[in-house]
């Protein structure tokens, strides 16, 4: 398994293609990749804002979560990552008869399971959390990201490369919109009382 | 000049007003984006205001807003309309010289807002700062645009009338009624007027036009843009005309409710703050009904995408407006528009629509419409629009994600607080929380006006009657 996610980050064409080709069963067993790499990100972020903290503006007093309430936060970003896995991978699936694909709720979710790679490493940076570092490698995983999912589901689903242009921008835009939901969501779980308790 | 313009005249219908307002369309575009870089130059490092009152953020923003909006985003939609009403009716437009005096007439009223707005003469109502002088212009142009437009449609050679002008015909109607209302105002001076409406009423009163402005003058036209080009650019029928119809009437309907979501905890009255969420999470249903008809009548289209790339301005528009009319509605729901409100969120939510739809649709209209109008088969470089595409996407994709990190950064540290019940951060550590997020959208939004510049060239190039457009390339990607 780990020799996807190298894959996908030095050579995503070839890698691609190997995961195509795989069987039906052995793709299924690529479900537990993302459930696996998303552990990452919530690890570290847990550590980061308990125990490096960080700084807002120009005084350098840092911020830290007491550690019940990063551990409920942490988790439900976890449970959040595959939620949102499972869903844009449903989509993936679902629309993948408009662009002449032959598809599976399957492979659709281990499509953007395995798109999500760049995602879940650049969630490493939480072990040291520095506002506009995490903003700029945000901004490489996501340009990454996009880039493997419009190389990938051409090659996935064995379509054309035009069709899957298309197909990639319609995933995008649901993306796009679970992004919303995320962001939203986020915002009214806090009012329900969710909200980060910050150490004194 | 006329001899020049003569060997490009069509013989049943009026392309001259329609050249006109094409070419001033990517002017202000490039004008109006300038300020727009201007200003969030200014906002990363605030001493680029030279001291200067007129080159003051608070003068300029109405200018830039103004310029894209009514400048840019007008000029296309004068284009537009006028080149859509006349194929789809078989008509000419029903008077020349009218077409050309609202050629001229809003010309003017741009110039008249270029002078007056850094000059600080202003309404100081959103969107609607002009001057009432300028504001008789503006409805004196308006309501001759809305003869011509209407008197086309009534001299048609078609017995029905294509969907197209249904959402043109609900943006000119519209607008008219919103913008009259909206600025009936109390001269004083020449240059100085009052609102009619006091207090809450007069904010409620802005808002209804300000949202209305957005529903449709920049959701109603930009559609009925979209039902022309994008199956005229696909080379297939659209993909539903019942939905077409259905969506039509229901975001007619439903928009003009939404505008107290802009009043959410202010003086407003609880209910009608309640009555605009509730509209305005609604109106997702028919925004979206646009987005499915236009993907769908896309999607047939897959074959062309290789050579053609305004097809894919086309497709990344109707995702734009997709995520942008999804957004909306979130934002509109009171517990996260407390949060977002007064945020660069705000401002990112308005960008995604304006940069990714409107800006888009439009770009990849006049990539259509400029070939036709100059008589040439098609743009001077098609490589040029690949690369202009892509500096496009990238500029918005930066724009609004600097936003939504900044946006959220201020929402949360704005209501922070201590234990003692004091504020964890004064304001302007807000501010200076936001810097990097500054800086990204000032580079997102300097790719989006270069890619505006290379328009410009590659229009300049097609317009001359002397050059070849160029080889398309063999494997055009």
């Amino acid at each position: 398994m780990i020799q996807h996610t190298f894959g996908l980050l030095v050579q995503p064409s070839k890698q691609w293609r190997a995961i195509a080709a795989l069987e039906e069963s052995t793709m299924r067993t690529l479900l537990i990749y993302p459930c696996l790499l998303a552990i990452l990100p919530a690890v570290a972020w847990y550590y980061g804002t308990t125990e490096i903290g960080w700084t807002v503006g120009d005084h350098g007093e840092t911020i830290r979560l007491t550690p019940e309430s990063a551990r409920q936060i942490c988790i439900l970003f976890y449970l959040t990552m595959l939620t949102c896995i499972a869903a844009i991978g449903y989509f993936v699936h679902w629309m993948a008869a408009t662009y002449g694909a032959q598809s599976s709720t399957t492979r659709g979710i281990v499509i953007i399971g395995l798109t999500a790679t760049p995602l879940f490493l650049a969630g490493l940076v939480g072990f040291y959390p520095i506002l506009w570092l995490d903003m700029l490698v945000g901004v490489v995983a996501v340009c990454w990201a996009v880039y493997l999912m419009y190389l990938g589901i051409p090659i996935v689903m064995n379509i054309p490369e035009e069709r899957g242009f298309l197909f990639s921008s319609a995933v995008m835009a649901i993306a796009m919109v679970i992004l919303i939901c995320l962001m939203v969501g986020s915002v009214i779980l806090w009012d329900l009382g969710a909200a980060p308790v910050f150490t004194d | 000049m006329s001899e020049l313009n003569a060997a490009l005249e069509h013989p049943t219908y009026n392309y001259k007003v329609v050249r006109q307002f094409a070419v001033m369309t990517v002017v202000w575009g490039i004008v109006g984006m300038l300020v727009g870089v201007v200003i969030a130059a200014q906002l990363a490092w605030p001493a680029l205001n030279f001291d200067l009152p007129w080159m003051h953020f608070g003068r300029l923003r109405p200018l830039h807003t103004n310029a894209v909006i009514f400048a840019f985003g007008g000029s296309a939609l004068f284009a537009t309309s006028y080149y859509i009403v006349q194929r789809t009716c078989q008509a000419r437009l029903i008077s020349d010289k009218l077409a050309a005096f609202t050629f001229w007439g809003w010309q003017l009223v741009i110039v008249s807002a270029a002078i007056t707005l850094p000059m600080g003469i202003t309404t100081s109502k959103e969107y609607a700062e002009l001057e009432w002088p300028i504001d008789i212009l503006i409805t004196v142009v308006w309501v001759i645009y809305a003869f011509v437009f209407f008197g086309t449609i009534a001299k048609r050679k078609t017995t029905h009338i294509y969907v197209a002008n249904w959402f043109l015909g609900a943006y000119i109607l519209a607008v008219a009624v919103l913008h009259i209302i909206n600025s009936m105002e109390i001269p004083v001076t020449m240059t100085k007027s009052y609102s009619v409406y006091a207090g809450t009423v007069d904010a409620m009163v802005q808002w209804w036009y300000g949202h209305n402005a957005v529903g449709f003058f920049l959701t109603a036209g930009f559609l009925g843009m979209m039902y022309y080009f994008v199956p005229k650019q696909a080379d297939r029928p659209i993909y539903s005309y019942r939905l077409s119809i259905v969506h039509f009437w229901a975001l007619v309907a439903v928009y003009i409710w939404a505008g107290p979501h802009h009043l959410h905890y202010t003086a407003l009255p609880d209910w009608a703050q309640s009555l605009g969420m509730v509209m305005s999470i609604i109106l997702l249903a028919p925004s979206w009904g646009g987005m499915i008809n236009g993907m769908m009548t896309l999607s047939g289209a897959w074959d062309k995408l290789r050579t053609d790339p305004i097809l894919r301005f086309l497709v990344v528009s109707l995702s734009f407006y997709g995520m942008s009319t999804f957004e909306g509605p979130m934002m509109a729901i009171r517990t996260v528009n407390a949060l977002s409100h007064y945020t660069d969120w705000t401002i990112g939510h308005v960008h995604s629509g304006a940069l990714g739809w409107v800006a888009m649709i439009t770009i990849g209209s006049i990539y259509h419409l400029i070939p036709i109008l100059f008589a040439k088969p098609r743009m001077y470089s098609t490589s040029l629009i690949n690369t202009h595409f892509w500096l496009a996407t990238i500029g918005t994709v930066l724009y609004i994600v600097s936003m939504w990190v900044n946006g959220i950064l201020q929402g949360l540290m704005w209501r922070a607080y201590n234990q003692d019940g004091t504020l964890t951060y004064s304001f302007v550590e807000g501010v200076a929380a936001s810097y990097p997020g500054y800086v990204v959208r000032f580079l997102g939004g300097a790719m989006f006006l270069s890619g505006m510049l290379i328009m410009a060239y590659n229009v300049y190039m097609t317009s001359r009657r002397n050059v070849e457009s160029q080889a398309l390339p063999a494997n055009a990607v």
